[in-house]
């Protein structure tokens, strides 16, 4: 093997020709290091044990809150869960310092960010805000957001990525809801198509994190991206009578450039949920135009070849183009 | 900023913020150019009277005229202990207001009953699409506002009363 001197001598060369680009080098190393980075990021026993001990401390707070809810006066139920939640996300702040309790750091994260809006929540109560609607959830989702934005800003830590996305969604969804109000203009399928938007937003925030060092997010940014994207346009085709047709008809193809992505982004996810939803659609399209001609029996023939098909598809596809490209 | 290197993380940030956008333009803009016409009649309150086991409607609309097909004293009776008896009220769509009047303010106008205007806009009941992050996929109808809608636009109505025994009687010609 090559000494370090060899190796970066070799580069200078190949520079010297023209033969490779820098942008090219630093995506190779980019590429290595990730590869490093994501092996150490695996979850064990013991951090599935902080998470899930971080989720019931929320739980029994919340819990010892809702029981004692008449005793406490409104300090006291602010301190408890506002005040926990401070103290919590300090600690982590502490905890996540040190390489050896960086994970310990994470769990305490998760207890702040699940006590903070509950904190939010009793906080506006007390102080006499009505606590129902989406002008609420807005501006507690608002608070949310920007401490998240400023603390990733501060310490540059991507579990600060993942919550500024979740509050940041949150915060889109009652925003839109409080934009609109009790106004029909965009009837019933305006969920769908924030959703949708959600869904487009996450893959392209999947994309860019996986060109980086937090290729970790991108994963289930992927994931979840693909899952409102697609849920959301079958949904909104609707069921005859009623149905979309339009949505109808752009649905397989939708299906098809997330196949099609899924080999390009090397992507398992893209792969999975595009054939999930190719057997959705095609049991859907089945029995909403053909159920009724054919008769079910000859239906559910033709829908179960179909789906052996996709599922061949997807076999196909991951063991030519995916599995070998990871 | 390297914007070739950071298109994907801006198209991600850019697509809640354009939809926001949009939404806000779908509600507001079609309102300055798209304007209702027609100023409309409607009730509020309890319409129905059951005597005899017949269901008489006491305010309604034929031949193109407001007409009472109870009397006074008998209104007192079929509503008793119900739902108050109808009022009427007159939406002025330019001022977006609307005034209560009497039978004999209304009695001598010409009123179209069909659920549309001659110009195509109906009144529709507000949507309730409401819950909690991330379960905000329920949506039923608000039974309170009432909103004036055709034509890419909808316009919630300054009603008097709370909206929910909202009676359209029809559009003054």
């Amino acid at each position: 093997m090559a000494t370090k001197e060899e190796v970066l001598q070799h580069i200078k060369e190949l520079a010297k020709s023209d033969f490779i680009k820098k942008e090219e080098i630093l995506k190779a190393f980019d590429e290595g290091a990730r590869k490093e980075n994501e092996d150490s990021k695996k979850l064990g026993i013991a951090e599935i044990l902080y998470y899930i001990g971080g989720a019931i401390v929320f739980f029994g707070i919340a819990i010892l809150v809702s029981q004692n809810w008449n005793t406490l006066n409104s300090f006291t139920r602010i301190f408890v869960t506002l005040g926990s939640s401070v103290v919590a996300y300090f600690a982590a702040l502490l905890f996540g310092s040190k390489k050896k309790t960086e994970n310990v750091g994470i769990a305490f994260h998760l207890v702040s960010a699940l006590l903070m809006p509950l904190g939010l929540y009793i906080a506006f109560h007390e102080a006499g805000f009505v606590m129902t609607g989406n002008g609420i959830q807005a501006l507690i989702s608002f608070i949310l957001f920007i401490v998240y934005i400023l603390s990733l800003i501060a310490f540059g830590r991507t579990i600060f990525i993942f919550f500024s996305i979740l509050f940041g969604t949150w915060l889109f969804f009652s925003f839109t809801g409080y934009l609109v109000g009790t106004n029909p203009i965009w009837g019933s399928d305006f969920f769908l198509y924030r959703t949708l938007a959600t869904g487009l937003t996450y893959i392209f925030l999947g994309y860019y994190f996986s060109q980086g060092k937090r290729v970790s997010l991108s994963g289930f940014l992927y994931g979840f991206g693909i899952l409102g994207l697609l849920g959301a346009a079958l949904a909104l085709g609707g069921w005859k009578p009623h149905q979309k047709i339009l949505w109808e008809i752009a649905f397989p193809g939708l299906i098809f450039a997330v196949l099609f992505l899924s080999v390009y982004l090397k992507s398992r996810s893209f792969l999975t949920f595009g054939t999930i939803f190719l057997m959705l659609y095609i049991t859907k399209i089945t029995a909403e135009y053909f159920s009724g001609s054919l008769g079910w029996p000859l239906s559910l023939v033709i829908v179960g070849l179909l789906l052996i098909a996709s599922g061949y598809l997807f076999v196909y596809i991951k063991d030519k183009y995916i599995v070998k490209a990871i | 900023m390297n914007i070739k290197n950071n298109l994907s993380l801006i198209f991600g940030i850019s697509i809640p913020i354009l939809m926001i956008i949009l939404v806000t333009l779908s509600i507001y803009v079609p309102q300055f150019f798209v304007k209702p016409q027609y100023d409309f009649l409607y009730l509020i309150g309890n319409n129905n009277c059951y005597t005899d086991r017949n269901n008489t409607q006491i305010y309604s609309v034929q031949n193109n005229k407001v007409v009472k097909n109870v009397q006074d004293d008998a209104v007192q009776r079929c509503t008793a202990g119900q739902i108050p008896q109808p009022k009427i009220f007159r939406y002025d769509v330019v001022a977006n207001k609307s005034t209560e009047v009497s039978f004999d303010d209304v009695k001598n106008l010409t009123v179209d009953s069909s659920p549309k205007s001659p110009d195509g806009f109906e009144i529709i009941r507000g949507s309730n699409s409401g819950g909690f992050f991330p379960f905000y996929f329920y949506s039923g109808s608000d039974y309170n506002s009432r909103y004036i809608n055709g034509r890419n636009v909808s316009k919630k109505l300054n009603l008097q009363q709370d909206g929910y025994n909202f009676v359209l009687l029809g559009w003054i010609k």
